[in-house]
This record gives C-alpha cells, structure tokens and sequence, in this order.
C-alpha cells in the first residue's frame, strides 16, 4: 500500500511540477498563433525529457551520484566545465525567470507592480531553499502545480469543435500569415521548454537527497512514464485554450494575465482563481528548482558537500552559493526587465545548450563501471542517440532564427 | 594557444563592433520595410485592442476580479504606447509620409483607447456600451490597416 501511495504521489507531483513559466508562456504564445500546428513539438519533447530523466534517475538510483559528480569524473576537467557553464548559465536564465514568474502572478491578485514583489518572493525563495525539507518542496508545490489541471477543465468547457482543432494539428495547418522560419523558432522555443536541462539535474540530484536504491527504479519510471507525458498534456491544454480564445481574434500573448483569460472566460472566477493558484506554485516551484539545481550543480563540479539532507553549517558554500544565485536573480529583476522576455530567452538559451546537458549523461548511461547492468539498453541508447541528432539540430538553428525572427516577432 | 586565444579575441572584438555600429544607427528602412513594419505595429495593435476588449467584457460577465483585469488592461496600456512611440522613431520614406500619418494616428487611437478601457476597469465600469464600441471600431480599422499594408 505504502509503495503504491508513493507510486501515486510521484506521478502526481510529477504532474504538477511539470509545468513552469516556461511552459506556461511558450505553449500559450505558440497557440495563439498556431493553434495546435506545433503540438507534435510538445510531444517529441515530452519523449526526449523522458528518455533522459529515465538515464538520469537509474544513474543517480544505482551510483548513488548526480549527474555533474559523474561527468567531470568521466569526462574530465574541461568537458565538465562546458557542460557545467553552458547548462549552469542556462539555468540560472530560468531562476530569473522563474521568480519573475512568482511575482507576475502575485500582481494578478494584488496590483502591486511585479518590481515591487521580486525582492520579498526572492527572500521567500532563499527562506524555502535553506530551511524547507527537499520532500516539502517537492510535494506540497507539485501538488499545488496540479492547479493547472484548470486549464484541461477549461478547454472541454469552452467546447471547441474537436474535430476542426485536431485537423490543425498538422504542421502544413499553420496560419498562412505566419512565415516558416517564425514557426521553426516557436518549435525550438516550445522543444526548449520541454527539455529545459535543470529537469535532469534536479531529477537526478533529488534522487541522490532522497537516497534511491535500485529498488525505486520501479517508482523512478512510474513518475517519468506517465507522470511527465500527463504534465505534457497540460501544455497542449493551454495551447488549446490559446487557440480557441485568441487565434480568432488574432491576440499575440505577451503577459501571465493573457494566459489565464481563457480560464477566465471559460470557468469565471472560481477557475481564474484555481489556475492562478496553479501559476504561483508552478513558478514558485520551479524557482526552488532551478535554485537548487544552480546549487546542486556548482557544488558537483568543484566537490564540496551538498543538498538538503546535509545540515546547512557542513554545506556553507552551497547555501552560499543558493543565497547568492537568490540576490543575483534579484538584483536582475530589480532593473524593471520584463519577466517574460526573460522567459523567451531562457527557453531558446535552453535548446542552445541542450547538447551540453543530454551528451554526458548519454555517456555515463553507457558506462558499465557506474552502472554495471543497469547500463543503457538498446531501445534506450537508439533513442538517445536519435534525439542528440534532434537536439544537435534544434541547437544550430536556434540564434539563426532567434536573430532571423527577431525572436518570433517576424 | 596564444594564436588561438588572438584570433578569438578579433573575431569577438570584430563581431562586438559590426554590432555596436548597427545598434547605433537610426532606423531608415526603405519603402517596402517601412510598410511591413507598419504592417506589423497595426497587427499587434489590434491585438492589444482585442485584448482590452476581452478583458472588459470578462469582467463585465464578472468571470475576473477587478485587479486582475486591471492588470491585464494596464499592460496592454503599455504595449500599445510602446507599438506607436517605436513606429514613430522610425525614419519615414518620403513616398510613405501620407500613409504614415494615418498609420501613427491609427496606433495613437488604439494606445488612448486601451487607456481608456484601463481607466473604465479601475472605476468599474466594464460595459460602457460607447467604449465597446470605439474599440469594436478600432479593432476594424487596425485590421483593415495590417491587411491591406
């Protein structure tokens, strides 16, 4: 009983973790202009997330070590160092974004302009990071995250012609007036979004704090096989919402209060209340996750005591460094940037940098010295090597059609 | 090592450059940029109006509380005086001066009635029946403008 109601808690904080700003933006940008011509992109990313969440968690369930502690070991000095800047810069970018996010939704329900927010949200983040259990953070804001079940709730309210909105799901179904090359920067925009890298180290490190065996590798893949695809089908809900409410009416989505309207319109206030509940929890959430996996990934590389489980005084310079990314995304936020142009350049950073993140652990999966016969199989290593092909392409076309769309706006 | 590091440095110092210039110099663009510039502005007022208007009848429904709508409403404020005050930065071809003040008189009219429609949302009048309709008007003149460039 004990094992199922973890089985259900993980797929359920899985769920509801799943979502950050990220998402939220992106899926609603890319409805509004699409409609559902760009799910499939959602979809492969989904896949690809899974396929190296799964590697990521049976590394951390089997050697007992994360992801960066690894890398730097197998792959020396000078590879970690890449793979720790590029993926450590990227996910800072989300942090910044993430507590923006926090703020944006707390405007929605006060007034109070999000520059005033940021510096309590972040104190209420470095508050959370140094004193809450990694279990709390996991839990109570995953759960919160299932808020945005209010978007699905929404879209069968609204009651759109099922059959016309999935004929838009083809790719040759893009608006006429939307040039290829913005419709290729929204699918690498929306692939990033899926596969943002501080999943996997967040993945891989909470499994390492909560002591994994190989004995969670049943409960490990219950939460990416279905609890990750189920968090997907919550992006294709808010672009959904997006494509019924404003592809009609030709509304580009720019703010967080953009992307509740359709909830509004379709459920009142009961639903807007609910999904801004579920927009302050995934943010919230994400923040504490990127935040720790900023933490988590400096600390790997360089070797110094890390995580939650360990008392704050033996770990000084993990907490250290999570108080300063804190006052750095702070400090960010404080020269009036606006958050969600943050969040579209955190997402595009993100598919650069993917390369960075997926190669080492495709590599340390192969690895029998770490994971004996736990290594890849072949479904996962022809899988694994078809998406560093996808993601090798994703990453060389991102800063050409960032720069060619100006990004998206083209 | 040495070589390697120089050529990196010219190349960025290269690169920072042809940037900085291209970020200094005014926007003239010719005739046919200026009318896809335009194209867009008026697109993406539209859209701010559309908002506005959404907006104003959710909370008319009462399917929003007050800040929110405001909030919304105050950033589409925003977005449609920043779309007019970037378009007017923009040199204007000679050919395009006639079309040009009514373009930039479009966007003024979209940016004061979005101004309106937040003030309408903090005083909480959301139905106002001639505010609908100026930005039922608008949203028609905006759109007829993107289409036929």
């Amino acid at each position: 009983m004990k094992r199922y109601f973890a089985v259900l808690l993980g797929v359920l904080t899985a769920i509801g973790g799943f979502v950050d700003i990220g998402d939220l933006v992106t899926n609603a940008q890319a409805g509004a202009r699409f409609g559902w011509s760009l799910v499939w992109v959602v979809l492969l990313g989904v896949v690809g997330i899974c396929v190296f969440a799964e590697m990521s968690g049976r590394i951390a369930a089997i050697s007992h070590r994360a992801t960066f502690d690894l890398v730097r070991e197998r792959l020396g000095p000078r590879m970690g160092f890449l793979n720790l800047l590029g993926s450590m810069l990227v996910t800072l970018l989300t942090f910044i974004a993430e507590i923006g996010g926090v703020a944006l939704a707390l405007q929605l329900v006060s007034s109070v302009h999000h520059v005033l927010l940021v510096p309590f949200v972040a104190a209420a983040v470095w508050i959370v990071l140094w004193r809450a259990r990694f279990s709390s953070i996991e839990n109570v804001l995953g759960l919160m995250g299932l808020a945005l079940i209010g978007f699905a709730v929404a879209l069968w309210q609204l009651g759109p012609d099922w059959g016309e909105l999935a004929s838009t799901l083809s790719p040759g179904e893009k608006p006429a007036a939307e040039g290829w090359a913005t419709y290729a920067y929204f699918g690498v925009a929306l692939f990033g979004a899926a596969m943002t890298p501080y999943e996997v180290f967040f993945f891989s490190s909470g499994g390492v704090e909560e002591r994994w065996t190989r004995k969670d590798l049943g409960v490990m893949r219950a939460n990416v096989f279905v609890g990750f695809p189920l968090g997907g089908l919550l992006s294709v809900a808010i672009a959904g919402c997006a494509t019924v409410v404003f592809l009609p009416q030709g509304i580009a989505v720019e703010t967080l209060g953009q992307v509740g309207l359709p909830v509004a319109v379709a459920l009142g206030k009961v639903g807007l209340a609910v999904v801004v509940l579920g927009f302050f929890a995934a943010t919230f959430g994400a923040a504490c996750e990127t935040g720790l996996s900023v933490g988590y990934s400096l600390a790997q590389y360089v070797g110094y005591p890390w995580g939650k489980l360990v008392r704050p005084a033996q770990a000084a310079a993990f907490h250290t460094s999570l108080l300063g990314v804190t006052v750095l995304a702070a400090g960010v936020l404080l020269t009036a940037v606006d958050p969600i142009m943050v969040t579209e350049a955190s997402v595009v950073f993100s598919a650069i940098a993917l390369p960075l993140t997926y190669f080492p652990i495709l590599v340390v999966a192969n690895d029998p010295d770490y994971l004996g016969e736990h290594r890849n199989g072949r479904l996962a290593n022809t899988l694994g090597t078809i998406y560093l092909v996808i993601i090798g392409v994703v990453s060389t076309a991102a800063i050409p059609l960032m720069v060619a769309t100006g990004m998206g706006r083209g | 090592m040495k070589g390697t590091l120089r050529r990196t440095v010219v190349a960025i110092t290269a690169a920072a450059s042809v940037l900085a210039t291209g970020g200094c110099a005014v926007s003239a663009p010719d005739a046919a940029g200026w009318d896809e510039q335009a194209r867009t502005s008026l697109a993406d007022a539209a859209g701010e109006v559309a908002t506005a208007r959404l907006t104003l009848e959710t909370a008319a429904d009462e399917r929003t509380w007050p800040s929110y709508a405001v909030v919304v409403l105050a950033e589409a404020e925003d977005a449609a005086a920043t779309l007019h005050d970037d378009l007017a930065k923009v040199q204007v071809p000679a050919e395009r001066r006639e079309v040009a003040a009514e373009v930039l008189g479009l966007l003024a009219a979209a940016a004061t009635s979005v101004r309106e429609a937040r003030q309408a949302a903090v005083g909480g009048r959301y139905g106002d029946p001639a505010l609908m309709q100026e930005l039922d008007r608008l949203l028609q003149a905006l759109e007829s403008g993107a289409e036929s460039g």
